[in-house]
């Protein structure tokens, strides 16, 4: 399956280093937040790309393999842990898979690719910049946890939902990267 | 943690070739700040002829179709990437002087220094590599 990228790379055909010089140039025309997909033949790099993007600080989502070619995901400088976070409704993490039960949506703004590696099985995923045009998906009686992976983007949305008159939104906090039960993966 | 990488190029067959070329490139590619420093047949990777004809080992000659086939980059090709991304190259000026070499018998863009211009640089590099 092919998961959504902003930016694609093709890199098949080529040996270490090359896959690392061109995923750094074509990195150049990602912005912050976006995902690039680097396609790649070498075995090699997928822990090569791993290591590249922890040593930038960019965000290493995954990889899939397919008839030989590997797919690898990684957003742009995602370390964004520690920025200020303005929306006063938040829950713990530990608390929102029991909320859920009695009816809350679990709303995960992460983009497409870091939650086909690993989200909360029954959360809903809507990418944060495609929120506004699918308001419609979600209920405006139920409780809402928003979630990301650090809860940045998930503050901003929250406070997006709110502008648009849902009433009971929850930032959850500190979000998918602490998260310590079970991931499910769609890929 | 450092940012630099320094690398001393001491030999001139065309596996030490891919071995500093690999190495400075990737680091450069993570935005480390590189400096290669060429002495005695390490100068052979930046000659403006040799570079072009760097020997295999002994006995390995049978690994050019191995080269060829995995599609590596050819070492000229290396040298302009990493000279792209800002690696610097220093050439040994006692080496060029043995050697009867003057700055004009290698490629664009090299510094020529003593073993002093490369510890400068080296003295907060981590990792240091020898090749």
């Amino acid at each position: 399956m092919t998961l959504k990228a902003d930016v694609k790379l093709d890199a098949k055909g080529l040996v270490c280093p090359m896959p690392i010089i061109k995923t750094k140039k074509a990195m150049i025309d990602v912005n912050e937040g976006q995902i690039l997909e680097v396609q790649a033949t070498d075995k090699g790099s997928i822990a090569d790309l791993k290591a590249w993007a922890e040593s930038m600080g960019h965000q290493y989502i995954g990889s899939t393999e397919e008839d030989g070619v590997l797919h690898h995901y990684i957003r742009k400088s995602g370390d964004d842990i520690g920025l200020e976070k303005n929306f006063k409704n938040t829950i713990a993490n530990e608390e929102i898979i029991d909320r859920a039960v009695n009816g809350g949506i679990i709303l995960d703004v992460r983009e497409e690719a870091e939650y086909a590696f690993g989200h909360i099985a029954g959360s809903l995923s809507i990418p944060i910049g495609e929120l506004e045009e699918r308001l419609e998906e979600l209920d405006r009686e139920k409780e809402i946890y928003v979630i990301c992976r650090t809860g940045t983007r998930s503050d901003l949305a929250a406070r997006k939902l709110s502008e648009k008159g849902f009433k009971k939104v929850f930032n959850v906090l500190p979000g998918i990267s602490y998260w310590h039960g079970d991931l499910s993966k769609k890929i | 943690m450092s940012n630099k990488v320094a690398i001393i190029a001491s030999n001139g067959g065309l596996f030490d070739a891919y071995k500093v070329f690999n190495i400075a490139t990737a680091a450069a590619a993570t935005e480390k700040e590189v400096a290669i420093f060429f002495t005695f047949e390490g100068l052979n990777l930046i000659h403006k002829q040799a570079m072009h004809q760097l020997p295999m080992p002994a006995g390995r000659e049978h690994f050019a179709e191995g080269f060829a086939k995995a599609n590596v980059p050819s070492i000229p090709q290396l040298v302009e990437m990493a000279q792209e991304m800002g690696v610097k190259f220093i050439g040994c000026q006692m080496t060029m002087d043995v050697m009867g070499l003057a700055k004009e018998d290698f490629i664009d863009g090299i510094e020529v220094g003593g073993a002093v211009t490369f510890l400068e640089f080296a003295k907060d590099a981590a990792p240091t590599l020898t090749f």
